[in-house]
């Protein structure tokens, strides 16, 4: 009976995922597999905070925060869904309450003053002239600042969708609502996107 | 659907319908032109590199979280994750309860008194005190009848 069961449960995280064993090998007392779940996490998850947050520093201090819950629940953790939906839906409430708290004004400040304070970022392909520079560097805090400005929720949304490329059904479990609230969530998103980042075509 | 479409999340079945349908709606096509190019706007964005140090104050943030009676018990860890292990613990548990409740129920070292008695009667019974005995128990015995056809109910 219960060696059906244990296959019962095998089975079910399987058809989950090998995040979901993994985490239950942590589950286990296994620390190699969190080591593995981090490596493998750690890069999306910090880039969807700093996305969110849009500061480096505050990314990686709520990423630390995501991965201590993930260690601090695996007494409790169950695979009732994807790894990811989990962690994310950590990641996206971490973020949420850091900037319902204003953790990250110095960012907006600094955003939406003093955009020539930033460090200029490097093109991605080798050496740039100086004027491929600028023009690089005002897109890109041209569409980083499109993004800042989106609600909170709709940001969240959009960046799941866009680089983590999430299912409207994944999304929704992260943000805990239904996928047709997704789809309104990502149509405004976009929508405003489409007015600020347009003409950049 | 136009945001799937623009990107690229439709498969070709539905793909096809879409260009089909964008060839003559020109509000549809604008819609395509401002999606993707949301959608290149956004590959820009390349995100920060990762302090090298991340994992390193991860694992000093655990390892301060971990109590001692945790350092205490770590290197039972792996026998306390085994399955048969916690089994084994109840059925210790419940041994070791029936044992101590056993002790408690065993009779003491003094006898009570009564016990004594009978111990003497078994040791050297005269014959004339079984006799009384057995006629007291008769006694009894009618006392109770009697008790009993007394009851009320036993009149109605």
């Amino acid at each position: 009976m219960s060696e059906r069961v244990s296959k019962d449960v095998g089975a079910a995280t399987a058809a989950l995922d090998y995040d979901a064993e993994l985490m239950l090998r942590v589950k286990d007392g296994d620390g190699a597999s969190f080591a593995i779940l981090l490596e493998k996490h750690r890069s999306p998850v910090i880039h969807f905070l700093y996305r969110m947050v849009q500061n480096q520093a505050v990314a990686e201090e709520l990423a630390q925060e995501v991965f201590l819950r993930v260690y601090r629940s695996r007494a409790t953790y169950e695979p009732t869904a994807k790894f990811t939906t989990w962690l994310f839906r950590i990641a996206t409430h971490l973020a949420l309450n850091s900037l319902r708290d204003g953790k990250n004004e110095r960012t907006q400040e600094r955003l939406d003053e003093h955009t020539e304070d930033m460090p200029v970022r490097q093109l991605p392909d080798g050496k740039p002239s100086v004027e491929q520079a600028m023009v690089y560097q005002a897109k890109f805090e041209e569409v980083r600042q499109a993004i800042a400005a989106l609600p909170d929720k709709q940001r969240a949304a959009v960046l799941m969708h866009k680089y983590e490329e999430m299912e409207y059904s994944q999304i929704a479990k992260v943000l805990n609502c239904s996928e047709s609230a997704v789809k309104s969530l990502l149509f405004r998103a976009y929508e405003s996107l489409r007015a600020r980042l347009a003409h950049m075509a | 659907m136009l945001v799937a479409y623009s990107s690229h999340k439709l498969d070709a079945a539905k793909t096809a319908a879409v260009d089909e349908h964008i060839g003559g709606c020109a509000a549809c096509r604008e819609f395509v032109r401002g999606q993707q190019a949301v959608w290149d706007a956004l590959d820009m964005w390349e995100p920060e590199p990762i302090s090298a140090d991340f994992n390193r104050r991860l694992y000093q943030r655990i390892d301060a979280q971990v109590t001692w009676w945790d350092r205490l018990l770590l290197p039972l860890r792996p026998l306390a994750f085994h399955r048969t292990v916690p089994l084994a613990a109840a059925a210790c548990f419940v041994l070791a309860i029936g044992f101590v409740l056993d002790q408690t129920a065993a009779p003491p070292e003094q006898q009570p008194a009564h016990v004594n008695a009978v111990a003497d009667v078994e040791g050297g019974l005269q014959p004339d005190q079984v006799l009384k005995a057995l006629d007291e128990m008769e006694a009894l015995s009618r006392f109770n009848r009697l008790m009993k056809s007394d009851a009320p109910e036993a009149k109605m």
